[in-house]
């Protein structure tokens, strides 16, 4: 469960205020994967981070009794001149206890396929590949939700079929709150969808009701 | 209480080892870096001051007068001065829940303070190779010393990171005030020397009091009357608190962007 209470959020810009949220309440039942739809720049990632603990909400909270991942993107706190194995171990030192490291790094390196790279500094690796090392770093632990921000969208073929095969394992146990352009994929993952535009926050729980709506509302 | 303190512990050290991953990386010499600046910068003072000093500081030798002051300083530099940009460098890092902007400082602190205290172990040892007697028996009270410059640097920098958050202009000021007190802590020269009424004023910055009981502790016929530790103790205990309190108050508003 995943529960939104008088939720705000804004941001300061030059012209003015920009409000993201103002006061929404909303509870997501446990056990449904979540779309969140909504044009570029509506606000999904800020919601992404505010689920993930990375970013506060100016009034009002999110409470949820579930274990919830690092928000998953392109970027999210990868150190570019350390190698890919550097990062995965810190990000394990965290979440793991000392006996698991190597089993996670051991994971990650299997499952990310990125072979010599693995151990090659970040900034040398593609988006497809910082997309194998990050989806596969999440991975490597056991969270209630994965927040995914687009991070399956840029790999290959080979690489979405075979995230696509962990992810519907994964959900017999766990959940996934997705970020992504693909309706496609969105349709195959989640259960029921949050819809964000200039009329705040909407929740459906189906998500074909919620992909119908939004693409009513922006004819696509 | 217990599983919160463990994962502190296990944050510290995750950071500990990524940053002495990345501080040296980047050069040829890598973690030879560390002994190469002070021994550099300790090498230009001898060479600049060392004939007119050695003569008027009869109490200690000049090479050890000089390590006392400037290892200390730079360490005490590496840990404040960073701070500074803290939370925008690492950024990143808080996107994992159990990191905490304090753990960064905490990272940073011991990371500075392992590395300075190797360094400043290593030199002492050199300067005993090369004959100079070296007195142990004050080794207790050099340690606590030595710690409480560690946790009155650890207090500042945590001050210095929620200064450098609220107002981004410290970034420019702050380094500009932190230079003179490479001069104001008496870094080489000692403060015994200094006229009266001058003396006074510099002893009211804490870092003074910190080196010079350093030496004190190495060298007892170094002259420490003017300098106590309960002043040093008072003003690192005053400094903690207040920025763990404001740390405290601030801890959300780090967060949210």
């Amino acid at each position: 469960m995943i529960r939104f209470e008088n939720l705000c959020k804004s941001y300061k810009t030059p012209a003015g205020r920009h409000y993201l949220f103002r006061q929404v309440n909303l509870e997501i039942p446990s056990g449904k994967s979540i779309a969140l739809l909504g044009r570029n720049g509506a606000g999904k990632s800020t919601l992404l981070r505010l689920i993930g603990g990375m970013d506060r909400p100016d009034c009002g909270r999110i409470h949820s009794d579930k274990t919830i991942s690092w928000p998953v993107g392109l970027s999210t706190g990868f150190q570019g001149s350390m190698s890919g194995r550097e990062n995965v171990k810190f990000v394990a030192r965290l979440y793991a206890k000392p006996h698991e490291l190597a089993a996670k790094v051991g994971f990650v390196e299997e499952f990310a396929e990125l072979g010599r790279y693995f151990d090659m500094p970040l900034k040398s690796y593609s988006s497809g590949m910082r997309s194998r090392l990050g989806f596969g770093l999440s991975m490597a632990f056991d969270f209630d939700y994965y927040l995914l921000d687009e991070i399956t969208s840029v790999g290959d073929a080979v690489f979405r079929q075979k995230s696509a095969a962990l992810i519907q394992q994964r959900r017999q146990h766990s959940q996934f709150i997705f970020v992504s352009h693909n309706i496609q994929q969105l349709r195959q993952f989640c259960d029921v969808a949050l819809l964000l535009d200039s009329q705040g926050l909407r929740y459906f729980d189906d998500i074909d009701l919620g992909i119908a709506q939004y693409r009513a509302e922006n004819h696509v | 209480m217990k599983p919160q303190l463990d994962l502190i512990r296990r944050t510290v050290l995750a950071l500990f080892l990524r940053e002495m991953k990345t501080r040296f990386g980047k050069y040829r010499l890598g973690y030879l870096w560390c002994l190469l600046e002070p021994l550099a910068h300790i090498s230009i003072l001898l060479l600049l001051f060392g004939y007119i000093m050695h003569r008027s500081i009869p109490s200690i030798p000049f090479p050890l007068f000089l390590l006392c002051g400037v290892l200390p300083f730079l360490m005490f530099n590496q840990i404040v001065s960073r701070s500074l940009n803290a939370l925008d460098a690492n950024q990143g890092l808080l996107s994992y829940r159990p990191v905490q902007a304090i753990d960064l400082i905490l990272a940073r602190t011991l990371l500075e303070g392992v590395i300075g205290t190797v360094v400043f172990v290593l030199l002492l040892l050199g300067l005993a190779l090369t004959g100079q007697t070296i007195a142990l028996d004050q080794l207790p009270t050099l340690c606590g010393y030595w710690i409480l410059l560690l946790l009155f640097s650890f207090s500042l920098g945590l001050l210095f990171m929620l200064l450098g958050h609220a107002y981004p202009e410290s970034e420019k000021l702050i380094p500009l005030l932190l230079k003179p007190l490479y001069f104001l802590s008496g870094v080489m020269f000692p403060l015994a020397l200094v006229p009266a009424p001058y003396q006074a004023y510099l002893l009211w910055n804490p870092l003074a009091h910190a080196l010079e009981l350093i030496r004190h502790a190495l060298v007892a016929s170094y002259p420490a009357g003017h300098v106590h530790g309960s002043y040093l103790l008072l003003w690192t205990l005053g400094l903690l608190f207040f920025s763990l309190l404001l740390y405290k108050g601030r801890a959300n508003a780090l967060r949210r962007s």
